[in-house]
């Protein structure tokens, strides 16, 4: 059997798993109180992003005042360190297309859910630092934002959970890795709460329409997987804050 | 990779028969059963749950439902959807009479009416100032609701708003009481009284607005002839005491008795009750002394050394969560003479330490809340 075999006969993918099942998900919350207002640090697989949000507060410019809402600003930073190779493109990545097109997708996403309208006047600032990407970066970063955004107590709907699915000839391989990514033609999800709504879909290649069905169903459940362990995660951390509290 | 998560497709409102024969088998042959499990006890749990609601110590998160019973009010943290009542921040349930509310674990400082802060300036603007006070929205200070040199009585006049600057400027620490509430959650503050105004003589200190508990008094005289005012924002100020703060600490009513003067802390200035600042008299004092940005030459070094020993049991109090009271901090400045080195006091372990050895004597003395 070749090494680089994208899904084994036996049914198992390049790096061991099965077809249904998810990174190693590890995530801290709260890991830069100084210098923002909610932290996380999240690893999905070997995706490694920290994520700060501060706001709400009073905005720097005047152009990012509105009288009804928040303003939402989402700034990634994918580093040039993040990738197998060191990305050889001088200057800075900033104004990227791939880079702006990513941030307007999370801003679009994170606008219906965050509750916005009770903070008027005032700007959210969220900011990305990818340390270390391989695939399915998308789902980690709305992960990231979820967990970061509780921590600063910045009222929303629901948990939004991202994940994303390739399609291998006709089986859905659940979070994609860089080398499965590369391989296949994949759809990245963002998925609220336990509920079946879509907030973000997110196709990039050419997808069989009568195979799409299959790949969303297995996303949506895995990105409930992911919500679960989210869930989790922020109770541990909220029963160890609460118990400090009580001290008072 | 120690453990393995596997996901098996839901038969969920979406896919109606859309599963394949093929997932079916798939999943026979994991052992997913106990997701099987968990999202149906998940759903079990949820429905008995509905009509009587969360208790207090319970951790809400966002888009868990709360109650379903609609006679609920419903406040902060909470959203209304179908007759069902979920919460949007992660935190605990709070019920005062028939309002419910969800109370985060931290945010930002929203300040009510009433309350003493401390604030830095951040904007001059039209007749007024702009101050940050860690909240959500700058809080609004206007030249009215301020004393200006020449005594309370005296009109504002078009040369004040031209050298409002010269009172306050951006960078200037202040402390002040919040007069109201705009319609926004934004703050309007004021500083008519001499306990109010700018600050000078000290260093400033910042800790999470959530250990700071709102009480009558909030400046404090130390031992060690320090001040400390400790902004219900979580912002804090020591500082060297003044007359003004020994004159506070007096029984009312300008009494002789040296005894207000050694009820202050131990080596304060011995106080001259004739020269005594009574609060009330705003013109005595309402000079451009009160705006002044020079420091008071008689600051020694063991005095700044006094203060940022404070300022270090301040931050270790708040790395280790602990509210901050006037008394935690007495009783850790004395424990704290044990270290020699202000600084070592910061360290990691030994933030750990006075974290611990507080809580302990607490629950000595059997005063722990």
């Amino acid at each position: 059997m070749s090494r680089l075999e994208v899904y084994s006969p036996e049914g198992l993918r390049m790096d061991g798993r099965r077809w249904n099942e998810l990174r190693r998900f590890e995530t801290s919350i709260n890991t830069h109180s100084h210098a923002s207002d909610g932290s996380s640090y999240l690893e999905q697989g070997n995706n490694k992003i920290i994520t700060l949000v501060k706001g709400p507060t009073e905005p720097t410019l005047r152009s990012q005042l509105d009288q009804t809402k928040a303003t939402l600003q989402i700034t990634v930073n994918l580093t040039k360190f993040s990738k197998f190779e060191r990305s050889k493109t001088t200057g800075s990545t900033k104004n990227e297309r791939r880079i702006l097109e990513i941030q307007t997708a999370l801003v679009r996403t994170f606008e219906k859910n965050l509750m916005l309208n009770l903070y008027p006047r005032t700007i959210i600032d969220i900011e990305i630092h990818v340390l270390q990407q391989d695939g399915g970066v998308l789902g980690t970063l709305i992960n990231g934002i979820t967990l970061a955004c509780i921590d600063a107590g910045i009222a929303m709907y629901d948990y939004i959970s991202g994940v994303s699915i390739g399609l291998y000839d006709t089986t859905p391989l659940l979070d994609v890795n860089s080398l499965e990514e590369a391989a296949m033609s994949c759809v990245t999800l963002g998925v609220m709460g336990k509920s079946e709504k879509l907030s973000l879909l997110q196709v990039e290649d050419k997808l069989p329409l009568d195979r799409l069905e299959n790949v969303l169903a297995i996303g949506i459940a895995g990105a409930h997987r992911i919500r679960d362990l989210m869930d989790e995660a922020l109770r541990n951390h909220a029963q160890k804050r609460i118990s400090n509290a009580s001290n008072k | 990779m120690s453990e393995v998560i596997s996901v098996v497709a839901r038969n969920g409102a979406f896919q109606k028969n859309m599963i394949t024969e093929s997932f079916e088998s798939d999943n026979s042959d994991n052992s997913d059963n106990e997701d099987y499990n968990m999202s149906g006890s998940d759903d079990d749990e949820e429905k008995p749950a509905t009509r009587q609601i969360a208790s207090d110590s319970d951790i809400m998160t966002p888009g868990e439902l709360i109650t379903d019973d609609p006679v609920w009010m419903r406040g902060h943290g909470t959203y209304f959807l179908e007759n069902k009542t979920y919460s949007s921040v992660a935190g605990t349930v709070s019920k005062v009479n028939k309002l419910l509310s969800v109370i985060p674990l931290k945010s930002r400082y929203a300040p009510e009416t009433g309350d003493h802060v401390v604030g830095r300036i951040a904007e001059v603007s039209n007749k007024r100032w702009k101050v940050d006070i860690g909240g959500k929205q700058h809080a609004i200070l206007m030249l009215g609701s301020v004393n200006l040199p020449g005594g309370i009585l005296r009109r504002k006049s078009e040369s004040d708003e031209l050298q409002m600057r010269s009172f306050l400027k951006e960078g200037d620490l202040l402390n002040a009481e919040v007069q109201s509430l705009f319609q926004d959650g934004a703050a309007s503050l004021h500083t008519r009284s001499l306990k109010y105004g700018k600050l000078r003589n000290g260093m400033f200190v910042e800790v999470p607005n959530s250990l700071i508990v709102r009480s009558k008094n909030h400046t404090h005289n130390l031992p060690g002839n320090i001040t400390v005012v400790l902004g219900v924002n979580g912002y804090i100020w020591l500082r060297m005491t003044s007359k003004m703060d020994l004159a506070r600490d007096m029984p009312p009513g300008g009494s002789t008795q040296t005894s207000g003067g050694s009820m202050g802390p131990t080596g304060a200035v011995s106080l001259n009750p004739n020269s005594n600042i009574s609060i009330t008299r705003l013109e005595e004092e309402s000079s451009w002394k009160i705006y002044s940005d020079e420091n008071d030459p008689n600051i020694t070094n063991a005095i700044k050394q006094t203060i940022s020993r404070y300022a270090n049991i301040i931050k270790a109090l708040a790395f280790c969560e602990i509210g901050i009271t006037q008394e935690r901090i007495v009783i850790r400045y004395e424990a704290s003479m044990a270290y020699n080195d202000i600084g070592s006091l910061i360290q990691r372990d030994n933030m750990e330490n006075i974290g611990q050895e507080v809580l302990n004597a607490e629950k000595m003395r059997g005063s722990a809340a």
